[in-house]
């Protein structure tokens, strides 16, 4: 954790803080079969057959364009991530890191292959996946994974600016 | 390779093997260009002579503005009849080659700028006209000069895509050039314009001298009333246009900028797919990381029996 809060940011640090002990403290999961269905076993935060088992859904904002949404239910937790878009160009750069890493959802077992409406990436961690991993080496991931998206995505802008500067500029020198 | 050349790589590569000396051999190559031209290089007759034929578009386009005279200035002796399917041929004889190597070598340049002089003339035209009506718009002064001459002259449209052209007008002060351009999806669009701003800044910032650009998503005013141009309003066709100056404008200058203003095209596109393929392996190194970062969560599966040196085995403590 001294790892993580040094390289974020200030404003960054709390909000991240806040979103780890949300997580560390719903993600209490223990098996439960269907109450409607017999015989079956599903994540009854995606199924919302039954209200009862459902917990109350946690907003962490950081500001109006970064916010993070924790349903949590007595087998699953959902876990919605929306990610900074400033702009045209981030907004693209967004799209297609996430629209890559939900094609590759099968090897991420907790990826969700959808995003639910209004966020751009969501997890889904049900109790097998808890007694398979480690709780807080999955916290450790989400709150990395927000990390260092926003890194990726305006590391990218950055170079692709810089890379549409110097093809300009090695276009127009031969006019010179 | 920032910058695309000009000429044919392969057509140069094969005509400077066969002109080097080597036995004669029969050859019978199609190679493609940018902006889906089409050569074919053969030997039709006998091994030694060998023909190179070019399949253009456009090339009803640019006839029209005179590219039978550059043509013919330029390939002068070696220019044949087209060759069937093709738009225009031209045949070298082994056995008459230039003596020297590097009047060899400047044959072999000057076949594999074939698509180059072929789409040169309008710009060769519209430089004539520049000189033209700027030696008119020299016995007037700005406010008295008429119509014609302050208008410029009209403009030529080479469509040398389906459904992309270059537009080049010549004025007494300068001539524009406008490349309209497609966008098949939102990506290239956004990366299109994140380019083509930097175009746009680059002579105010670095390049003084450089041809001012601009762009814009709609017909740009010089097109009014040219057949073909239409306004679909959806912003997938762009226009950029390259306003070409006096000091670009000098004879001594026009080869170089007619063969560089011709790869803005390709070049630019190029760039843009580049920047993809290489966005797209940062994403893939970035999931291998996070992958990486989330298998760290799964316990170590159980351990394999260990074994003492005796041979025997013994479990870990649990």
């Amino acid at each position: 954790m001294v790892r993580l809060t040094a390289a974020s940011s200030q404003s960054l640090r709390p909000y991240l803080q806040a979103v780890r002990s949300s997580l560390t403290a719903a993600l209490c999961l223990s098996n439960f079969a269907s109450q409607t269905a017999e015989r079956h076993n599903v994540p009854e935060v995606e199924a919302r057959t039954s209200p009862e088992v459902l917990l109350t859904p946690l907003t962490i904002a950081r500001n109006e364009n970064e916010r993070v949404l924790i349903e949590p239910s007595i087998n699953s937790i959902r876990i919605s991530i929306k990610i900074k878009q400033a702009d045209e160009i981030e907004h693209i750069l967004v799209h297609k890191f996430t629209r890559f890493l939900t094609q590759r959802a099968e090897s991420f077992f907790i990826l969700r292959r959808k995003p639910i409406k209004g966020y751009d990436i969501s997890f889904l961690i049900t109790n097998f996946h808890t007694e398979e991993m480690l709780k807080h080496k999955l916290v450790d991931f989400i709150i990395q994974f927000m990390e260092e998206v926003d890194k990726e995505i305006s590391e990218m802008k950055l170079f692709l600016n810089a890379r549409a500067r110097f093809v300009a500029e090695s276009f127009l020198t031969p006019f010179d | 390779m920032l910058l695309l050349d000009y000429q044919n790589v392969l057509i140069q590569s094969v005509l400077t093997e066969r002109f080097s000396g080597a036995p004669p051999a029969h050859i019978d190559q199609t190679v493609s260009d940018f902006d889906g031209v089409i050569f074919h290089i053969s030997t039709p007759e006998t091994k030694t002579k060998i023909q190179v034929s070019i399949q253009i578009r456009c090339y009803k386009d640019l006839l029209r503005y005179g590219a039978e005279q550059v043509l013919n200035r330029e390939y002068g002796p070696y220019v044949v009849a087209p060759e069937v399917g093709y738009d225009f041929s031209v045949l070298v004889d082994l056995e008459n080659l230039p003596a020297e190597k590097e009047e060899r070598d400047a044959l072999v340049n000057k076949i594999a700028l074939l698509k180059r002089n072929a789409m040169a003339a309008p710009f060769e035209q519209a430089y004539q006209e520049h000189y033209q009506l700027r030696e008119e718009a020299s016995k007037f002064t700005s406010e008295e000069a008429p119509q014609g001459v302050r208008e410029g002259g009209e403009v030529k449209a080479i469509q040398y895509r389906e459904e992309e052209a270059i537009y080049v007008k010549a004025s007494h002060d300068r001539v524009t050039v406008i490349f309209s351009t497609i966008f098949r999806e939102e990506t290239d669009r956004v990366f299109g314009k994140v380019f083509i701003q930097e175009f746009v800044d680059a002579r105010r910032r670095a390049i003084q001298n450089a041809p001012q650009v601009l762009f814009r998503n709609d017909p740009p005013l010089e097109l009014q009333g040219v057949p073909g141009v239409k306004n679909t309003g959806t912003g997938e066709i762009g226009y950029v246009t390259f306003v070409l100056f006096p000091r670009h404008l000098t004879p001594q200058r026009m080869p170089d900028v007619i063969s560089h203003i011709q790869t803005f095209r390709d070049y630019f596109h190029y760039h843009i797919k580049a920047s993809k393929a290489y966005i797209h392996s940062r994403m893939r190194r970035r999931t291998a990381d996070f992958l990486q970062v989330l298998r760290r969560a799964r316990p170590d599966s159980e351990e394999k029996e260990r074994k003492t040196a005796s041979g025997r085995s013994f479990k870990v403590g649990s």
